[in-house]
């Protein structure tokens, strides 16, 4: 049964790509013309989740973890090699085209605009193509121009657009028909820092009051602490983590650090139990220690009672670093917290 | 897909072409230049010979034949390379996320650039041709009806024909040389180059299995008049057949492709 409030059930979910192998250099090529070996390569790896409507969801993973691949699984380009994906209750590799009216894109790397067209003929194009009444359109569009800055856009052909203004562009077609998903892959590639906040709020708006579920990829770690309540990453096609970035924060934020710098003369230090050097600068010190065990203010104490301290703050891991570390596998997401803290 | 988006697309295709004005006249020119060369041809090799009829066709209906033959080709000028070009850069991904059918989205871009090549080339060069060479049409409403329809059904049949050869891009991604076989293909069977009447026997049960001579041949033929008013419909019936089988192996290459395709460049 499809509850009504999931907005995305994906289960089991896999694909595999044949990739065919040739031989290195000319005699290797030539080889590789008679006989070829394939290799299959597990793009997605039996994923689970599920989505509900409304959510704003962070699909993250370094570069071929798979995560452009499930994006055009639930987008209907590609068809799974095993399990089931349901958007809106519509599968979407079988039913492509009903899927389709009710789902929103954007791949940042390419346009669903017309090269050689103006924006609004586009837009227009699109609006016959989704079916969309003149009325809601015009509607629609009044909300698009002002929140995205479109107005001067409109009457340019798309070639000659810059990236970001072409990718507000993107984001505004994929929002014609009002879908109540929508799929963003890397929306903020290449934007500078103003456009991709004036995009971020802009998302943030639909999202809270529209009310519609996106999905979005992205490598930009801002994008994610600032938009997604929710966190899905991505590893070699496996879910490594799933669930609020705000839990994922906590979950790491045993690991507080302190930049500590002393004056010249009490530049070397003591070992303090409970408390770890992770990099040293001449007299510049970062210093981790664990939250449960130890309060902060003990720790500044021990150390002020010790050593004359000319700067001292105290940082939060960001979601950033957390993942880079997931990704390097410092971190593992199993046993997060038995970690000793003394060398 | 609405009519009227499948007419925006045609419009779109064909606003394209119209920008290539270069493009245009070349066309006309070396469309002409055919015209000429097969004309030419057929005069030469008929001078030879006494007989002045052969395997049916006078020297008269011979160069009629080679004049319609390629004015209907260039009228059924397509852009077959269309959805390989998609698959090799990966712009497909972007067509596949549209609530339309990606038979008719391509079936929208052919008759755009047809309808083009149509008005700019093979108008002229009919006009231009009528003037030089002898050509004898016969006029009758029936007939032309007759051939408009059996025109449009050919022109379903190569825009069909060149849709399944371009999903095999799906399989193998790089299928320019396929294309051009195809091509090669296309142009002998279909009665491009030389009626089918002058086939040697040999050759003509495998024209008969293949679906190329209702593309070109039929469709002439029932113009120039070498049919008679009687057969035509059994022509047309045929073409419908072909149209079945070709959606029909249309159909199941596109439900296997999908699985197969894979979008370059992420």
């Amino acid at each position: 049964m499809q509850h009504d409030n999931i907005a995305i059930e994906v289960t089991d979910l896999r694909k595999e790509f044949k990739v065919s192998l040739s031989g290195k250099g000319f005699l290797g090529k030539l080889q590789a013309l008679f006989h070829r070996s394939n290799k299959v390569i597990t793009a997605v790896n039996d994923i689970d989740f599920k989505i509900r409507r409304g959510e704003f969801v962070g699909y993250v993973g370094e570069n071929g973890a798979g995560k452009s691949t499930t994006i055009k699984m639930l987008t209907g380009i590609l068809v799974p090699t095993s399990g089931t994906a349901a958007v809106n209750g519509i599968v979407p590799y079988k039913d492509r085209k009903k899927n389709a009216a009710k789902i929103g894109v954007v791949f940042g790397q390419r346009t669903q605009l017309w090269w050689d067209l103006p924006v609004r003929e586009s837009f227009d194009l699109l609006r016959v193509i989704f079916r969309v009444s003149r009325s809601d359109f015009d509607r629609q569009m009044e909300k698009l121009e002002k929140a995205l800055g479109l107005r001067p856009l409109l009457e340019m052909p798309v070639r000659k657009l810059s990236l970001g203004q072409r990718m507000r562009c993107d984001i505004a077609a994929a929002l014609i028909h009002n879908p109540p998903v929508l799929f963003l892959d890397e929306p903020t590639i290449g934007l500078d820092v103003l456009a991709k906040q004036s995009v971020r709020n802009f998302l943030s708006e639909i999202n809270r009051t529209v009310g519609t579920t996106i999905i979005l990829t992205t490598h930009d770690m801002n994008d994610i602490e600032q938009l997604c309540k929710r966190l899905i990453i991505l590893e070699e096609g496996k879910i490594m983590f799933d669930g609020e970035t705000e839990l994922l924060k906590q979950k790491f934020i045993h690991e507080k650090v302190i930049e500590v710098e002393f004056y010249e003369n009490d530049c070397v230090m003591q070992e303090i139990s409970g408390v770890t050097v992770v990099r040293e600068q001449g007299c510049k010190k970062w210093l981790t220690f664990d939250k449960d065990n130890f309060g902060i203010g003990d720790v500044i104490g021990t150390i002020a009672s010790q050593y004359k301290i000319k700067d001292i703050s105290v940082k939060e891991p960001s979601v950033e670093s957390i993942i880079r570390n997931i990704y390097d596998n410092r971190i593992k997401l199993s046993t997060p917290s038995n970690k000793s803290f003394t060398k | 897909m609405k009519p009227e988006l499948f007419f925006k697309f045609v419009s779109i295709s064909f606003q394209k072409q119209v920008t290539y004005r270069f493009d245009c006249f070349v066309g006309i020119v070396n469309g002409f230049l055919y015209v000429f060369i097969f004309t030419s041809l057929w005069k030469a090799l008929y001078s030879q010979f006494d007989t002045t009829v052969h395997n049916g066709f006078t020297l008269t209906a011979i160069v009629t034949y080679a004049v319609l033959v390629m004015a209907v080709r260039i009228s059924f000028t397509m852009d077959d390379s269309i959805i390989y070009r998609k698959v090799m850069d990966g712009s497909i991904a972007m067509e596949l996320v549209r609530p339309t059918s990606f038979f008719f989205m391509n079936l929208a871009e052919n008759v755009g650039h047809s309808l083009f090549h149509t008005m700019a080339r093979t108008f002229p060069i009919v006009i231009i041709s009528l003037f030089l060479f002898d050509i004898s049409i016969p006029f009758e409403p029936v007939r032309l009806l007759a051939f408009l329809f059996s025109f449009f059904a050919g022109y379903i049949l190569i825009s069909m024909l060149n849709f399944a050869a371009g999903l095999l891009a799906f399989w193998f991604v790089e299928i320019f040389p396929f294309m051009l076989f195809k091509y090669a293909l296309f142009t002998f069977f279909s009665g491009g180059i030389v009626p089918i009447d002058f086939f040697p026997e040999f050759l003509k049960p495998v024209v008969n299995f293949l679906p190329f001579q209702y593309m070109l041949y039929f469709p002439t033929v029932i113009l120039t008049g070498r049919v008679p008013l009687a057969e035509v419909h059994s022509i047309i019936i045929s073409q419908l057949m072909w149209i079945l089988i070709m959606g029909v192996i249309c159909s199941l290459m596109w439900g296997a492709g999908k699985k197969k395709l894979v979008i370059q460049g992420g």
